[in-house]
């Protein structure tokens, strides 16, 4: 593998593991959610493969010991085959994890009905609450005993605004 | 002497865990208990060996670096032996039915077993193998909660986790990247050379967010109080008291052996600090008492994620007395929370009813706050004593916020226990809330009421156990001791150049 593939593989790993964790921060979807998070692991994946390249050894070849070649001449030439023992533990550590978070996401849609992250965790406080027989918190958004200071109106509020003539 | 034991602390509640479906009945629900028995007694006889000398084992007999290598100090061991303890006394016994029990069984020995490999694992990717099956173990049983909203609250959990994975999986990649090895001991060699640069700061932190997942790390903790609201007592209480500590220990072996820097200690201390400052006064306002506990739980991990960033051997004391205090105390509130799960305002007159639980209660509670004769008072002693003495400023301010969350501490706890001892206006007032029962069961109290002796056997035998302690933590900072240990090639080539 040339020195220029490399780069872009290494480029690519890291960008599919930005990607991932976007698409993990920004989606609201379960599903989606579970999507992206199978990107960055792909992504970190493949960054552990291709940690194994040795600056030495750019054109490194598989750690495969064939029949009519010497084991000792082919080491300095080969990739490190650890992390690649490495990647197929992790492999099987993500599906496992994506399948059971798929899994859970269908009990929570046969549930609630929804696949939307916010409405589900809506739902989930409203349920907590329910069960412990407490208030919901209040908020600024939607306070429960309404506002301690009236609201500003709006001819007010164009009053204070900084740089108008008054 | 052979320390081919030491792989039983991990294959023994594996293989009970998976045997089950081939025995016969009366075999199969004995099983689990008699290999944490076996666990805690290897936990005693290492914790005894190991006082004297660290033991270590390379399995497949492949020498480190090459080959898988445990590693068994007298804090392992004694992580070890809580493991099998604790988990011993929140043995699931009952299920709804007999395949359900089978499940909580397997699931809880699972967990056990990559609590085990955490304390004992001498290697940075198995660190990654074991946090990840202790992980998808805590999923299942935090889903086995049964509801819906435990479903939602699990999910969350899960994609969290799954972050924290990935981004501690990308600081192993980056420190194989530099280093070209994941054996601890090799790493603790090969550090001040390879590693301790912001290449490697940057490793440190990867891994400091993604393991802080589990141990509630400020930043990370969002899912603790929607998970400990939602699954069952138990499990909250295996969580919080075990899977947490493990985390943390994990986290300080590898600030002590790999990245002894004064920005990685920093960057605890101040973690540390938002986390106890978050975490408690979020718990003061909690209105339901597992919430509650929850977030006191993020205080908690707080105050040890600033002990362990005292440098020497001080700080690791004091983290190991807040870790193993917490261990001690915060299963033993979730179970008495398990039937007092409800809102502050239901708790009204509930000391009647159990006066029993309302003691105990009350009892962790004044260790918790650190009230003299008891365990919490000596942790936090030693925490504060350790902050005073280091010189930079930021570690008295940690100080001072530790004394600040105290005062919250108490205030928040004692309000519970004033509510306890109340009048019982509440029921009087609404009819319908004499449905609840608040009579605590005779198991949850023989549960926390075992938790209790313990506490109460660690504040009469204080005086004996520090000395112990502090052995503990010096071996525990000793990272040349490791080195030799796990590599006695490259000590003794070392000793001849």
């Amino acid at each position: 593998m040339s020195e220029f593939a490399l780069l872009t593989l290494l480029i690519g790993a890291l960008g599919l593991v930005a990607l991932g964790i976007g698409g993990l921060v920004l989606s609201r979807n379960l599903f989606r959610v579970v999507l992206a998070l199978a990107l960055a692991e792909a992504g970190a994946n493949l960054l552990l493969v291709l940690v194994g390249f040795r600056q030495s050894a750019w054109g490194a070849i598989a750690p495969i010991i064939e029949s009519g070649r010497d084991a000792a001449s082919l080491t300095p030439s080969m990739v490190d085959p650890i992390p690649q023992a490495l990647v197929l533990t992790a492999i099987v550590i993500g599906v496992g994890v994506q399948a059971l978070a798929l899994s859970l996401a269908i009990r929570a849609y046969g549930a609630y009905g929804t696949l939307d992250m916010n409405a589900l965790r809506a739902r989930m406080e409203t349920d907590i609450d329910s069960a412990a027989g407490t208030q919901p918190a209040r908020c600024q958004h939607a306070p429960a005993g309404g506002r301690p200071l009236p609201p500003i109106s709006a001819g007010a509020r164009r009053a204070d605004t900084p740089g108008t003539p008054a | 002497m052979s320390h081919s034991l030491l792989a039983l602390v991990v294959a023994l509640p594996l293989l009970a865990a998976f045997l089950p479906p081939l025995l016969p009945g009366a075999i199969r629900r004995l099983l689990g208990p008699l290999a944490l028995l076996l666990v805690a007694a290897l936990g005693v006889y290492l914790w005894r060996i190991t006082l004297i000398e660290p033991v270590s084992l390379a399995l497949g007999d492949f020498r480190p670096p090459l080959g898988v290598v445990f590693y068994v100090d007298s804090v392992a061991a004694l992580f070890v032996l809580a493991v099998a303890l604790v988990t011993l006394l929140l043995w699931p016994w009952r299920g709804d039915t007999s395949e359900n029990l089978d499940r909580k069984q397997s699931l809880t020995l699972v967990l056990a077993a990559a609590c085990g490999g955490l304390a004992v694992s001498g290697d940075l990717f198995n660190v990654y193998v074991f946090y990840e099956l202790a992980a998808v173990a805590g999923y299942g049983l935090a889903a086995g909660g049964g509801t819906a909203a435990a479903r939602v609250a699990t999910f969350r959990y899960l994609i969290l986790g799954s972050l924290g994975s990935l981004l501690a999986l990308l600081g192993i990649t980056l420190i194989y990247f530099r280093a070209g090895t994941l054996n601890l001991a090799h790493l603790a060699d090969l550090a001040p050379q390879t590693l301790h640069d912001p290449f490697g700061l940057a490793a440190f932190f990867l891994i400091l967010l993604g393991l802080g997942v589990k141990a509630e790390l400020f930043l990370v903790n969002t899912w603790a109080p929607e998970i400990y609201a939602t699954a069952e007592a138990r499990v909250s209480a295996l969580l919080a008291g075990l899977v947490s500590k493990l985390a943390l220990l994990v986290l300080a072996r590898l600030l002590v052996l790999v990245f002894p820097l004064p920005e990685a200690r920093g960057a605890l201390l101040i973690l540390g600090m938002l986390g106890m400052l978050t975490g408690e006064f979020a718990a003061f306002r909690a209105r339901d008492i597992k919430r509650m506990l929850a977030w006191s739980s993020i205080g908690q991990l707080g105050a040890a994620f600033i002990a362990f960033s005292i440098p020497g051997s001080l700080g690791l004391a004091a983290g190991l007395a807040i870790a193993l205090h917490h261990l001690l105390v915060k299963p033993a509130l979730f179970l008495l929370a398990e039937r007092w799960g409800g809102g502050l305002a239901r708790l009204a007159g509930a000391a009647r009813r159990s006066p029993f639980g309302a003691a105990l209660f009350a009892l962790f509670a004044l260790s918790l706050i650190g009230v003299p004769p008891l365990p919490g008072f000596w942790a936090k002693y030693l925490l504060l004593s350790g902050l005073a003495a280091q010189p930079d400023n930021l570690y008295l301010l940690a100080g001072l916020v530790v004394l600040v969350t105290t005062v919250v501490e108490a205030v928040y706890l004692f309000r519970v226990i004033g509510m306890l001892h109340g009048r019982d206006a509440a029921h009087s007032e609404k009819p319908q809330n004499m449905a609840l029962d608040m009579t605590l069961p005779a198991s949850t109290l023989a549960g926390s009421g075992a938790f209790a002796a313990l506490l109460l056997a660690v504040a009469l035998a204080a005086p004996w156990l520090t000395a112990p302690l502090a052995r503990m933590a010096l071996q525990m900072n000793d990272s040349a001791a490791y080195v030799a240990r796990v590599l006695p090639a490259t000590a003794t080539s070392e000793a001849t150049k």
